[in-house]
């Protein structure tokens, strides 16, 4: 069983709400679902929509053929109609026009029950939630759960509109187990806090924005700092502030933000004080299109700062991989004294994926802080891994961190000898690094053949969802892209017949990482840059 | 006591004479009276310095520090307080760093209020990059950027300062040490963010110092009252940081209140987060 419904009306008629809450009802009643939101950058009017793609299997994508289109405006329709299946049907309110409508007098049920129209929402959640044939107690414990004291009022429209005569009915057979249902940005905050986060310090810009807000939201019941600084320079400078005096902390922006915390980031390898960065890519240069996805920042991300020094990138390519990647990427940052960028885009950010289950964490985020120093502490002692073992001030001893080359004790120097001491002792990190994530899988093989399909990142789930129709095809995902894993990439592309770089960017990036790592050209490519996320049928029809 | 000694190994770079050592002296002195006061503990307190003359100075205290990027003292600054609220900040910035690069941070934090102290060696010049204009150097100055002499009037940070909102403003000078030490002491104490403006004559490329000590007088002795803010934007026009002819220069504490501070607003900040302890259950967070 697959159904698709699109949900569509104007920036402020509650679109991803109404689509993320049908979405939890459906993973409550053991369905698999995936959640895509597509939105211009407005905060009135306009087109938002969001696609659900609903099924018994595992499903990670969607393909652009609805079951059904929900339609709060007439521009749904128009815009959407041709995508509709032949057999689909629109729903929505009265006025509309259209010749595969079911309408619901909307306006008079409102005015029946005196809500104002945005409960109307909620009337057509009910609708379809009955049409498939969900028992009615389940949707309300959902409602419940999600509304807490406001649950009652929405709950007495959707028992509304279960009073509401079908006009057909396809009961869908209930799997057992409910799933886990949540958005990537949701992922990288509960992995944030379950890795013990601190203080996040962040400037809004989308599509990192919902961290901010999902992390300030949280703050009571978990016990963390949100702070919302003069701009992104504030923000990175601050965080390594409060983390060299031994708060966890974690900054989120996207590729403008990050922009202006190049400096820092540089000061970070210098002073190797620990931090997190939650890079969440945005389409083109500059401005670009704010609200849209893309994989363009994957050379930004391991080339920023000036000057050599370690860094780790780690790209999740599913809402659960960026929970869990999250927690590894406290654990690394404190332990290797280092900057871990968590690449991310709109896409994975802001769609939502169903799990069976979420596994343990690999490791347990702790500080590596020592909290009994000796009286001859030295910040920055060399050591035959590279890292200098941490303590912060307020203890005992002088502690110190600097943008400048210092000596073990962290004073400045400029003689040559400490100098290349000092850089080697930096980067033998990476060695260390590469051998702690030779054990936190930074690739994974999914499905069998001897073709294989390579990418990174948000592009994961279509290629998953691609693989059913693809014979003999493998999907080699590369998770930490820097240190690179080029030792397991290069056995895996060498032992293929024929590879497929698939990237949602204009220049395969990947590619060219690749080629540098391993001096392998992938030449066949399927790249996407419009914005929009790959659909499987889309690469299929490629490969083929 | 032992722990006074807050010398370090490093070699001092700065020229000779430099009046960056008259600083370095009211800072250790005012530290270690602070210290015998029981106003302070030595482990408790960091400097944060940011890039220039004045950022050397990190190296020649020994105590924690952070020796930053340029113009980003007062964010690192902020960043230490959230990080442990139980340590005393003290930055130190130059003209060009706080001014130029930094101004952004400066108006904000006069506007937040963290408590933090901000020592701004205000020489009105870029002395380590060999004497380029700054923005509270005087029209018509002629240095290797500027041949043909700055083209705009300085700006003024005390001015600034006060209409930002900050809680503690005051200006001294490296040719006053016995009043720095004074100042100093107070801004460290003072709970909020204080603000000290430093004259500082570069004697290498911009030597104020026979202007200065002509024009100083100290507001304390004019029994001067710094809790009341209209008269302290009067005092603070009283000298624009033109090298004029005309003007008096007041030095002291030309405003100063108590307000909440930038951390107080916060319920989370009660003790250091090293020693924050939590049990997440990880499978609950998803309230699933």
């Amino acid at each position: 069983m697959r159904k698709t419904i699109l949900i569509g009306g104007k920036a402020g008629q509650g679109i991803a709400m109404t689509s993320t809450l049908l979405g939890k009802i459906f993973a409550n009643a053991g369905f698999y679902v995936f959640n895509y939101r597509d939105y211009p950058s407005l905060i009135r009017g306009g087109h938002n929509f969001n696609v659900l793609a609903i099924s018994d299997s595992p499903v990670f994508s969607f393909e652009k053929d609805y079951d059904i289109i929900v339609a709060l405006d007439q521009n749904t329709i128009n815009k959407h109609k041709k995508y509709l299946k032949k057999q689909g049907f629109i729903l929505g309110g009265k006025a509309l026009k259209s010749q595969k409508l079911i309408s619901l007098d909307l306006e008079r049920i409102l005015s029946a029950m005196r809500l104002p129209p945005i409960f109307g929402n909620n009337i057509l959640i009910g609708y379809i939630a009955h049409y498939f044939g969900l028992p009615l107690a389940d949707v309300l414990r959902v409602i419940r759960r999600e509304f807490g004291k406001k649950a009652d009022v929405v709950s007495k429209s959707i028992k509304f509109a279960y009073g509401i005569k079908l006009h057909h009915q396809e009961k869908v057979r209930k799997k057992r187990k409910k799933k886990y249902f949540f958005s990537g940005n949701e992922a990288i905050s509960l992995g944030a806090i379950a890795a013990g986060l601190d203080i996040y310090f962040a400037y809004p810009m989308t599509p990192a924005t919902p961290v901010l807000h999902y992390l300030a939201r949280k703050q009571k019941e978990y016990n963390i700092l949100v702070v919302q600084p003069e701009n992104e320079i504030a923000v990175i400078n601050a965080a390594l502030g409060a983390s060299f005096a031994g708060a966890k902390t974690m900054v989120g922006t996207s590729g403008g933000g990050f922009c202006l915390m190049a400096e820092a980031c540089s000061l970070q390898g210098m002073s190797e004080v620990p931090l997190v960065v939650y890079l969440a890519q945005r389409t083109g240069p500059s401005t670009g299109v704010p609200t849209y996805t893309t994989q363009g920042d994957l050379k930004f991300a391991l080339n920023i700062g000036h000057g050599e020094f370690p860094r780790i990138v780690v790209a999740p390519g599913d809402a659960k991989e960026a929970f869990l990647r999250t927690i590894e990427a406290f654990y690394l940052s404190q332990k290797y004294r280092t900057l871990v960028i968590i690449l991310g885009d709109k896409h994975l950010g802001e769609s939502h994926f169903s799990f069976d289950e979420i596994e343990k964490p690999r490791v347990q985020s702790r500080d590596f802080l020592i909290k009994n120093p000796s009286p001859d502490y030295k910040s920055y002692k060399i050591t035959k891994d590279g890292v200098s073992p941490r303590t912060v001030p307020g203890i005992g001893p002088t502690v110190r961190a600097s943008g400048y080359e210092h000596d073990e004790e962290g004073i400045t120097t400029e003689e040559e000898f400490k100098v290349s001491q000092m850089t080697e002792k930096r980067l033998r990190k990476i060695e260390s690094i590469r051998k702690e994530i030779a054990r936190l899988d930074p690739i994974k093989v999914y499905g069998r053949g001897e073709n294989l399909i390579v990418s990174w990142g948000s592009t994961k789930g279509a290629i998953i969802d691609s693989l059913k129709k693809l014979k003999g095809f493998r999907f080699l995902q590369i998770i930490y892209l820097e240190p690179f894993p080029w030792l397991q990439v290069e056995r895996e592309i060498k032992k293929a017949k024929r590879v497929f770089l698939v990237e949602n960017n204009a220049t395969g990036l990947l590619g060219k990482v690749i080629r540098e790592q391993t001096g392998i050209l992938i030449k066949r490519k399927i790249l996407k840059y419009n914005g929009r996320p790959f659909y499987p049928s889309e690469i299929i029809k490629k490969i083929k | 006591m032992k722990n006074l000694n807050l010398q370090t190994k490093a070699q001092n770079t700065w020229c000779p004479g430099c009046f960056n050592f008259v600083i370095l002296w009211a800072f250790q002195e005012a530290i270690r009276e602070l210290i015998k006061e029981r106003k302070l503990q030595k482990k408790n307190l960091v400097v944060v310095t940011g890039i220039g003359c004045h950022g050397k100075i990190y190296d020649y205290l020994d105590l924690n520090g952070f020796y930053t990027l340029h113009g980003r003292v007062i964010p690192t600054a902020v960043g230490i307080k959230l990080g442990n609220p139980e340590l005393t900040v003290v930055g130190f910035g130059g003209d060009g760093d706080t001014f130029a690069e930094g101004i952004a941070h400066f108006l904000h934090a006069c506007n937040t209020n963290p408590d933090i102290t901000m020592l701004v060696h205000d020489n009105q010049v870029f002395a380590l990059t060999t004497g380029q204009m700054t923005p509270t150097t005087e029209k018509e100055y002629k240095g290797p950027s500027s041949p043909e002499g700055k083209k705009t009037n300085p700006i003024n940070p005390i001015t600034l300062a006060l209409a930002a909102g900050a809680s503690f403003v005051a200006r001294s000078s490296a040719t006053h040490k016995q009043h720095l030490k004074r100042i100093l002491k107070e801004a460290i104490v003072h709970k909020g963010f204080s603000f000290v403006d430093i004259l500082q004559p570069c004697i290498t490329f911009h030597n104020t110092a026979p202007y200065l000590s002509k024009r100083i007088y100290d507001l304390k002795k004019e029994r001067y009252n710094p809790r009341n803010f209209d008269l302290a934007f009067q005092k603070a026009l009283e000298w624009n940081y033109s090298l004029d002819q005309k003007s008096r220069i007041p030095i002291g504490i030309f405003y100063k209140k108590r307000r909440e501070t930038f951390e107080e607003g916060f319920f989370q900040l009660k003790k250091p987060w090293y020693q924050v302890q939590r049990k997440v259950n990880y499978r609950k967070l998803f309230h699933h």
